[in-house]
Parts: structure tokens; C-alpha cells; sequence
């Protein structure tokens, strides 16, 4: 019988029917438990109730390994489940209503996905509608794989206000599984670094203001990763699908980053990795997300500043389990050029020189190792210390950011077209 | 100074026109939509933008005890920061107040998302029930 913490009752309840064991029975009791002495582990836990039943938790816990189980409990079989009614019909402001109601929505309101709009953003690929484009859940803990169509990824992408063009970057990304909201209690983000020409051909934004919601095809890919994830992998869901304690703001439209490639010294991170010049590819990312380098180091902020050194220190003081990712504005690249490291690889092997004594420090890999295979949906890649370096932004100052992104999956675009 | 005066009054023609188009246009709006009527808004039809869940196959749970005396219960840490510490409480109050109850505490070698396969034949020979934690 598992014990479980009861602001995890609902999830739980759902986790059980999606194993098939519905109204499995389990102990609740009031957490956390870390960080807590044996004391008051036994007068808040074990002298404790449960607070769901208001009962004693340890004879109730007594009670569930003793009390003979139900016909439910003990039902066998099978339940056929699908995606419901296929269509709405109502007033705009109705529709918007009931997405909303429905929870198909992140909050705000959509572009409602007529037949027409949805015709519309599926010429932007040669791929039949009806074929299954990917699987996903919301994390390992919370549940099982929901299946999407490339129609299903198309009304997602007309809701989040995706133009036709950035479709292929959509099914890129839906291809992989990988969820934009993940279940943890930690809060994560989700990222995505797009090399190629498809950069200039979609106008994704890789000047001032690369990483934010700038331009209308960062905005609306980050977005439509998220519309498909609540909808077609069942993320995203308070209390059953996502547990964030304080949550992540960069949950809204996720970290989507077009590499600067016109102004940056270093290969693009898809060369780097692997895949042609010239190749459209996206890359996705796991982590905690991303913070102004001003924040991570103080008082070094003056006229003389060894950039590479900064960047190096930051690095040492990271966290090991989504790694750390430099995500350089243009003029910073160039700095760390200039001092001697004219490629990505050869600043990459300098920062990573020192023993950093969170990654010695790090959890095995959770999933299979490398970066370019595709990892169960929901699951993270990798593991041990990982560096990487992006170029995006404008040149107007010398800002940068950095923080714990780890690569996931890459994924050609073109074949998406 | 000739050619900033020529631009003003280009830019107050055209904010004039302006305003005069738009007033326009809100004029006749009103006329098709008199104050007193409600605007009917048109009905459309959208797709359900869901995707598809697994069936579900019901798996039944394991048979309940007729007693705790005399049988022997597993607590299994599943590696959870604190959990050590809990099951040792827990299985302090089962010594406590089951004494006729064996109590077996063990950690699980496949951590809090995989499998310890050797503990659960080990649970499933030796065993009459297993509590495991921790979901945190």
C-alpha cells in the first residue's frame, strides 16, 4: 500500500485509474517529511490524522490492510476511453467559455479552431491529417501515454495563433513526446533552440528580446507546445497533471530560442551536435529555465570584466541535473572568442575543466544516455554534468543569461513540411 | 520652418480624416444595430482539440489480511529524502502496538520510479504486505 501525502490525493487518484487500479487504497497523511526529525515525524505523522478523513493515520492505515476489499476493488476488465464529442458549436464568446471551463486553454483566450482554420494550418504540411503524430505525458509520476493526430496538433496550433509557416516546427517538436509542461513539484520549463533558415523564413525573432514573446512566431510555437500538451498529452492540470510547489513563469510559452546565427562566432548548436549546415533543426530542452548572468555573480560587474571566467564560475555553482546552459548575446560570444576560445567545443572543455562537486554529485541517468535519441515520453535524457553554449539577442549591451537547461531530443523540421 | 508647418498640417489633415472616417463608421453602425436590439452573435462550430487516452485494463488489488498477528510486514523506502526516517517511526508504532506482527524494513534499489525486482520476489516469498513511501 503505498503512503502518499495528501496534497497529492487527487493526482494519486488519477495516477490509480490510469494503472488500473481505481479507488486503490492509500495512506494520506500531512507532509512534507523531508527535513523533519524522528519527533516530529512521530507527533505530526505518526500521532497524526489523516487530513482527508480526519482519522488516526496509522489504525486507518491498519484498517485499509485489513479491511476486506469490494467488489470494485477487486473488478477486472477493461475501459475504453476517447477524446469525446469531436466538435462544439456555439457563440464565440461561448466557445471561449467553454474551452476555458474545459481547461483546453492556458488561461487566456484562444483562436477558436474552426474546420476552415484548421484546413488552413494543415497545408503547411504533406503529412495526412489522421496519422499519429506523437505520445505523451505530463512526467514518469503522473500518468500514461495520450495519443495525438497531426489534425489534433494543427487545432492546438490555430488556438495558440500559429501561422501556417511555423507548423512544421510545431510537428517537430509534437513528434517528440517531449512534454511543455512537466508534473514536477520542482517546476520545470521546457525549451526549444531552432537552427537553419527557417529562422528567417518564419521571422522567428534572434535580436533584442530573443527569449521573450517578441515576435509572433517565438510566441506562438511556445504556446502551441503548451495548447498541445494540455490537450493532447493531458498536462498542465493543477492537482492531477502538474504539482510545481511555486510553479515556473517560463511555463507561459516556454523557452523558445532562434540561435543568432548571422552574428555568433561559434557553429550553430544543430552543426555542433551533429546535423548539416543549413539544416533546419530544433532542439529541445529540459530544466529550470533561465536567469540574467547579473544575478548569478555580483560584484564583478565594472569596467574590466573576464567574461569567460564569469561564465566558468557560474557553471561550478549549478545545480548537475539539467546541467547548465550560457545563452550569450552576441557581443559576449565575441569576448569569449577573443580570449582564445574560438569555438563552442573549446570553451566548452575549458568551463567544464574543474570538478564541479554538484555534477560529481549527480543522480544516474534517468533515461537512456546521449541526446539525439528519443527518450519515453516524459522522461529526461541524460545525466551528469552537461554545458552548453547558445547565441541569440541583440548586440546593444553586454547581457547574457544562463541557468539549468540539459538537451533533450533534436529533430529534422524539413520532414514536417 | 516652411516644410515642419507643411507637416503638421498634413499629420492634423489626416488625424481629422480620421476621426471624421471613423465616426463615420461608428454611425452607421449604429444605424444597423439600433441601441435598443441586442447584437445576435453568429454560432460556429469548433474541433475538440484533445487527444486520445489509453484504455484502461483493471488490475484487481491484493487480497486484505484477516489479521496482522503473526504475519510479516514490509516497509519499503523508496529513497526519498526523509523516508528512512519515517519508516522508522512507522515501524517503531507497529512494534509497539503489533507486537505479534514481524516488521521488515528495506530500501528499494530501484528508487522512487523503478523496480527492485529482487525485493519484490524477496516481498512476495516472505511477505504478507508491503507499505511503500514515499510519494512526496
Amino acid at each position: 500500500m503505498p503512503l502518499i501525502i495528501y496534497d497529492f490525493a487527487k493526482q494519486e487518484a488519477e495516477v490509480a485509474l490510469n494503472s488500473g487500479m481505481p479507488g486503490l487504497r492509500i495512506q494520506y497523511f500531512r507532509g512534507p517529511v523531508w527535513a523533519k526529525t524522528n519527533e516530529q515525524l512521530k507527533k505530526q505523522i505518526v500521532e497524526g490524522n489523516n487530513p482527508i478523513t480526519g482519522k488516526p493515520v496509522m489504525p486507518e492505515l491498519v484498517e485499509k490492510l485489513t479491511k476486506p476489499l469490494t467488489a470494485v476493488e477487486k473488478k477486472t476488465g477493461e475501459i475504453k476511453r476517447d477524446k469525446g464529442q469531436l466538435t462544439y458549436t456555439g457563440t464565440p464568446d461561448e466557445l471561449q467559455q467553454m474551452f476555458l471551463d474545459k481547461r483546453y486553454t492556458d488561461f487566456m483566450p484562444v483562436i477558436l479552431p474552426t474546420e476552415e482554420k484548421v484546413a488552413e494550418m494543415l497545408k503547411a504540411t504533406s503529412h495526412n491529417p489522421d496519422d499519429m503524430l506523437g505520445k505523451m505525458n505530463p512526467g514518469s509520476e503522473a500518468g500514461d501515454n495520450w495519443t495525438y493526430t497531426v489534425k489534433d496538433a494543427a487545432i492546438n496550433a490555430v488556438m495558440a495563433g500559429a501561422r501556417p509557416e511555423y507548423f512544421p516546427v510545431i510537428l517537430a517538436i509534437g513528434s517528440t513526446g517531449h512534454p511543455g509542461v512537466n508534473v514536477s513539484d520542482n517546476g520545470f520549463m521546457s525549451g526549444a533552440v531552432i537552427n537553419g533558415p527557417i529562422r528567417d523564413e518564419i521571422k522567428l525573432n534572434y535580436e533584442i528580446g530573443a527569449v521573450g514573446p517578441y515576435a509572433q512566431a517565438n510566441t506562438t510555437i511556445g504556446r502551441a507546445w503548451n495548447l498541445l500538451s494540455i490537450n493532447g498529452g493531458n498536462c498542465g492540470k493543477v492537482g492531477t497533471t502538474y504539482m510545481g510547489t511555486v510553479g515556473n513563469a517560463m511555463n507561459a510559452i516556454n523557452v523558445i530560442i532562434a540561435e543568432n546565427e548571422r552574428d555568433s562566432p561559434f557553429k550553430p548548436l544543430s552543426v555542433r551536435r551533429g546535423f548539416k549546415e543549413n539544416e533546419n533543426v530544433v532542439t529541445l530542452f529540459a530544466g529550470w529555465g533561465i536567469l540574467s548572468a547579473k544575478d548569478w555573480k555580483v560584484d564583478v560587474w565594472g569596467p574590466n570584466m573576464d567574461y569567460p571566467q564569469i561564465i566558468k564560475d557560474i557553471y561550478n555553482q549549478q545545480d548537475a541535473m539539467f546541467g547548465t546552459i550560457a545563452v550569450l548575446s552576441p557581443p559576449i560570444a565575441r569576448f569569449v572568442a577573443d580570449a582564445g576560445y574560438d569555438t563552442a567545443e573549446k570553451f566548452t572543455e575549458w568551463v567544464m575543466q574543474s570538478a564541479n562537486p554538484a555534477a560529481a554529485a549527480a543522480p544516474p541517468a534517468r533515461g537512456p544516455a546521449g541526446t539525439q535519441g528519443l527518450p519515453p515520453a516524459g522522461r529526461f535524457s541524460g545525466g551528469g554534468p552537461v554545458f552548453t553554449v547558445v547565441v541569440t539577442g541583440g548586440s546593444n549591451n553586454n547581457y547574457w543569461c544562463m541557468g539549468g537547461m540539459r538537451p533533450q531530443q533534436a529533430v529534422q523540421i524539413d520532414k514536417w513540411r | 520652418m516652411k516644410l515642419r508647418v507643411a507637416v503638421i498640417a498634413i499629420l492634423c489633415t489626416g488625424l481629422c480624416c480620421s476621426f471624421s472616417f471613423n465616426n463615420q463608421a461608428y454611425a452607421q453602425a449604429k444605424k444597423k444595430t439600433p441601441a435598443n436590439q441586442p447584437v445576435i452573435m453568429q454560432k460556429i462550430t469548433v474541433l475538440n482539440p484533445m487527444g486520445t487516452p489509453p484504455p484502461i485494463t483493471l488490475i484487481p488489488q491484493a487480497p486484505r489480511l484477516d489479521t496482522l498477528d503473526g504475519k510479516t510486514i514490509y516497509f519499503v523506502n523508496t529513497g526519498y529524502i526523509g523516508t528512512d526516517r519515517l519508516m522508522e517511526v512507522m515501524s517503531d508504532w507497529f512494534k509497539a502496538n503489533y507486537p505479534k506482527t514481524n516488521v521488515v524494513v528495506k530500501k528499494s534499489a530501484g528508487g522512487m520510479t523503478g523496480v527492485d525486482k529482487a525485493l519484490w520476489a524477496e516481498i512476495g516469498e516472505k511477505g504478507d504486505a508491503a507499505i511503500v513511501g514515499l510519494g512526496h
